[in-house]
Parts: C-alpha cells; structure tokens; sequence
C-alpha cells in the first residue's frame, strides 16, 4: 500500500509551493489536482493553437518559473495525480480521492493533508445573475487565459474590487474591450477619507504598477470606469442580456450586452472543511483557502504551510519564517478592502438565491416560522444544493439575520464537514480501492 | 490542429489541452439545457466550485465542463437531472 508522508490537495500555487517545500524537508508527497495540469486559476495555461497572444505580467510568470523549478529538483518525491477530486475523509480515517480518468474511488492515509483550495469569488444574488450569458470576473479570467481570445461580443463589467479592473484591461489587450467597468463602490472617495488604506494599498510596488497599467489601458481604450454603480437586474432577450444599472443618487440606466461578468470580493474556498486534525492526521491549510493574500501570498503560505507540517512531524531543524511577506501581503489585502467596501444589497422577492435548486427570496420568505438552521436546511433545501452552499449561504445568513429567527442564524453559513464535498459517480464509488 | 467533440449531436471543435467549457464558448453555446429548480445549466465561476455547468460526457453521471478535458469523439449532452424530466402520459 502507498502511503505518501503529506497529501496536498490543489495544485494552484499554495498547493504546489507546499508539495516542493516538503519534498526539499525530505517528506514523500501525493499532490492531488481536479484539473489534467497544474497552475490554478491564477497561473492557468493557454491552451489555443501556436504562442500564447496574451502577455502573463512578469511576476505572475517569474512565480509560476520558480515553482516548476522546483517541481523538476523534487522529482519522484512528488507524486501528482491529474483529474483528482478530494471528496473528504470518512469515518475510519481514509481521505477519499475521485479519480475521474480512470473512473475509481481511491482512499489514502498520510501522515499530514495539506488543504490548499484556493479562494471562492462571492457574487451577491441580483434578479438574472443565474441566466446562462452571466459568470463571475473570475470565470470569464480563466476562459481568457486559457484560450487567448476574449468572449466575441459586447462584454459588461461589474462589481466590486479590483479583480473586474484587471479582467478589462486584460480583455482590452485581447481586441474586446467591455463597454464599461460598473464599480459599486466608490474608492477615490473612500480614499480621501481613509488616507492610512490610500498609503497601505500604494506599498505594494508590483501591485501599484499592475493597477497603474491597467488604469492607463482602460484610459487609453477609452472604456469607463463608474463608481458606486450597482447592477439591480439582468433579463434575458434575444438580443443578448439586458442589464440595468442604479447610480446611489437613484438614477438607472441600461446596457444591452452579450456577456455580463460579476465580481463581488474573495473569499476562502474552506465550506465543509475540517476545523482540527481529522481522525488523528494532522490538517493546515495554505494559500487563499486559509487567507485570501493573492497569489505571490498563496505561494509564500504554501511553504509557510509545508514547515508547519515539517515541524508536527518533528522533522524541520529550524522554523522558517515567512511572516513579514504575509504580513506585507495582508496590509495589502486589508487596505483594498477598506477602499473599497461598498454598501449592502437586499435582493427582492424574486431574486434566485440558492442557483443550484432555483431557490428564490419568495421560497425564504416562506420559512418565516423555521425554528432551527436545520429547519431552513432540510425544509428549504437553502445551502443543500450542488455547491453546498458555497454560492447561497453568504445572502442566506444575510436576509436571516434581517428575519425574526428564533436562532443562530451564524450557523446557517458555518462549516458543517460532510462529504462528498463534490459530486461522484456510483460506478466509481463501486470501484474503490486504497492506494 | 484542431480536433472535434459532439455537444447534443453537432460537432463542436478544441484545441487539445482545452476544457470541454472553453470550447462551447468558442462556439457560442451558452445554455447547457435544463437543470434543477427550473434553470439552464450554464457556465460560471470556472474553478469547479459552483457545480452549474454540469454536463454529461458519454451518456456518465454529471461532470463540471469548467473542468473536464475536451477529447475527440466525446459524446457531450445535457446533464438534465431525473427529477426535472416531465412525462407526458
């Protein structure tokens, strides 16, 4: 039976940046990966005809060139599984691998898991947000990166932070500029008024520059950028998608596109994960999955994260540490955050809340007498779908706390650890083997 | 080189090393057919998170599109749950 001293699940730059470092402690590893290559979202691969169109900034390649370094010096210390989707652990202790291309449940025992899921984009319910035509910034990111080619026709922005910024700059290069950047909140303003988060965001030199030159992209291609504006409502026709758009002084306007992407913050990706150690294997977590520090952050805390488990298993001589560049990283983070919080939004009776079972406000509305978190789960299916609630239990927590609720309405977006995390075919459940 | 799948019967080409979902956009398919709670499957977040672009390679249980490899010859169709399936008597 292979047992590997460390599993690592996720192969983005955490997940890789944690495989290498324990690999050069001198510990055997099992890096497990959903997608059939390694990289993440930040670091996803072109994978269209001939050179890639698109230029990678330079630090995000530089990262990417030092990991795969690495990966090369670790050699057969490393074993990566490709197509692999971690379930979760069962009651005996044995952490349940899905193998997709080989069609089999495989069960593993390792002394130490590393957690390294990366981060979950939110997107706050508005009425249309489940219409096909709509993804996150993130989504369409990936699509960008992946083929070389922006998404052919009109293409709207919207949302809050500075990933949509990055998106339309970065689809501005590709020949398809949105038709506008809709910004909820107000940041300049918000500048003004906390000039400490001003200071703290410009001390980030590759930060800075990165946002500089995509600030001179959109001016140069012309494309508006508009703060506090928040998208209210999108319908379907056969034109496309028709978004309505509401200034804070009331006044709305339309734009008629073809794709919209939204993008309201990060968050960890960490629903249903374990709190402690699991069934007496040591459990960390690294990257955005543990704090949402960005990707040079995610790569930092994944070494951070391979001497945590290093020094568990008695094994590393001297504790490394990494905490001013997660410190620095952090005040980052924080400073973004501060400029650019943005005021909350209430979604009307028909807006779809829970996207995996069609759930509306109407559907919440009408648990008013639920006397139990369990009550709102089990009755109204909130939180229980596909996503398990990645996507629903942020703006159920929300409209519960406005509700009279008899409850902890904190516990209807907590982490209640059950797997499968991810869905699995009973084909491959039935050909489970351990490894 | 290009290389071709089936999306419900029509041939849809990839660049090998493409996601299934990468390439349904380049042919313009939006609408991945009906799912649960009366909805369109649909491509969204892109990481395999949100499960709403589950589609069914070969006639198998679901699989995320954002996620899967495109492969020549694969048989792509809706993954329509059971329960959304309405029969007529």
């Amino acid at each position: 039976m292979y047992e590997p001293d460390v599993l690592v699940i996720g192969g983005g730059p955490a997940g890789v940046a944690a495989a290498t470092e324990l690999a050069m402690l001198g510990l055997t590893v099992l890096l497990a990966e959903q997608r059939d290559r390694l990289g993440g979202a930040i670091h996803r691969a072109y994978a269209g005809p001939g050179k890639n169109p698109l230029k990678v900034l330079s630090r995000h390649s530089n990262n990417w060139k030092f990991l795969t370094q690495r990966l090369l010096q670790a050699g057969p210390q490393i074993t990566t599984l490709f197509e692999t989707i971690y379930l979760g652990v069962d009651g005996e202790g044995r952490f349940l691998l899905d193998q997709r291309a080989a069609g089999r449940v495989v069960s593993v025992r390792p002394k130490a898991l590393v957690l390294a899921l990366g981060a979950l984009e939110i997107v706050l319910p508005r009425p249309g947000w489940e219409l096909p035509g709509v993804t996150t910034v993130g989504g369409m990111q990936v699509q960008l990166k992946e083929t070389g080619q922006a998404p052919v026709g009109s293409i709207l922005l919207a949302g809050n932070g500075p990933l949509p910024l990055a998106l339309a700059a970065q689809l501005t290069a590709a020949g398809n500029p949105p038709v506008a950047v809709l910004e909820r909140s107000q940041p300049f303003r918000a500048a003004f008024r906390h000039a400490v988060s001003a200071v703290n965001s410009l001390r980030s030199w590759g930060n800075v520059s990165e946002a500089a030159g995509y600030t001179l992209r959109l001016w140069r291609a012309g494309v508006p950028y508009q703060t506090g504006s928040t998208v209210t409502a999108i319908e379907a026709g056969p034109q496309g998608l028709r978004v309505t758009s509401q200034l804070a002084n009331g006044v709305s306007r339309q734009h008629q596109v073809r794709h919209l992407a939204l993008h309201d913050g990060l968050a960890s990706n960490n629903r249903g994960l374990p709190a402690g150690d699991l069934a007496h294997v040591y459990v960390v977590r690294a990257g955005d999955c543990r704090e949402v520090l960005g990707a040079g952050g995610a790569l930092t805390d994944g070494r951070r994260a391979a001497h945590q488990v290093a020094q568990h298993l008695d094994l590393s001589a001297k504790p490394a540490s990494f905490e001013s560049r997660l410190g620095a990283a952090r005040r980052t983070q924080q400073a973004l955050a501060v400029l650019g919080q943005a005021p909350a939004m209430v979604p009307v009776s028909e807006t779809v809340i829970c996207r995996c079972e069609g759930l509306r406000r109407a559907d919440f509305e009408a648990l008013q007498g639920a006397s139990s978190t369990r009550e709102v789960r089990l009755v109204g299916r909130f939180g229980m779908g596909l996503c398990q609630g990645r996507f629903c239990a942020r703006a159920v927590q929300a409209m519960a706390a406005q509700a009279p609720l008899p409850f902890e309405t904190g516990d209807l977006g907590s982490s209640q650890p059950r797997w499968p995390l991810r869905p699995v075919s009973v084909a491959s459940l039935a050909a489970y083997k351990s490894i | 080189m290009s290389s071709t799948f089936y999306w419900i019967g029509g041939l849809v080409s990839f660049h090998p090393g493409e996601t299934i979902a990468a390439a349904l956009r380049r042919a313009d398919v939006e609408d991945f057919g009906l799912t649960t709670g009366g909805l369109r499957a649909r491509y969204f977040c892109g990481v395999g998170a949100c499960q709403a672009c589950l589609i069914s390679v070969n006639g198998a249980s679901p699989v995320e599109a954002c996620l899967t490899p495109a492969k020549a010859g694969l048989q792509l169709s809706s993954a329509t749950p059971l329960s959304e399936v309405r029969h007529h008597v």
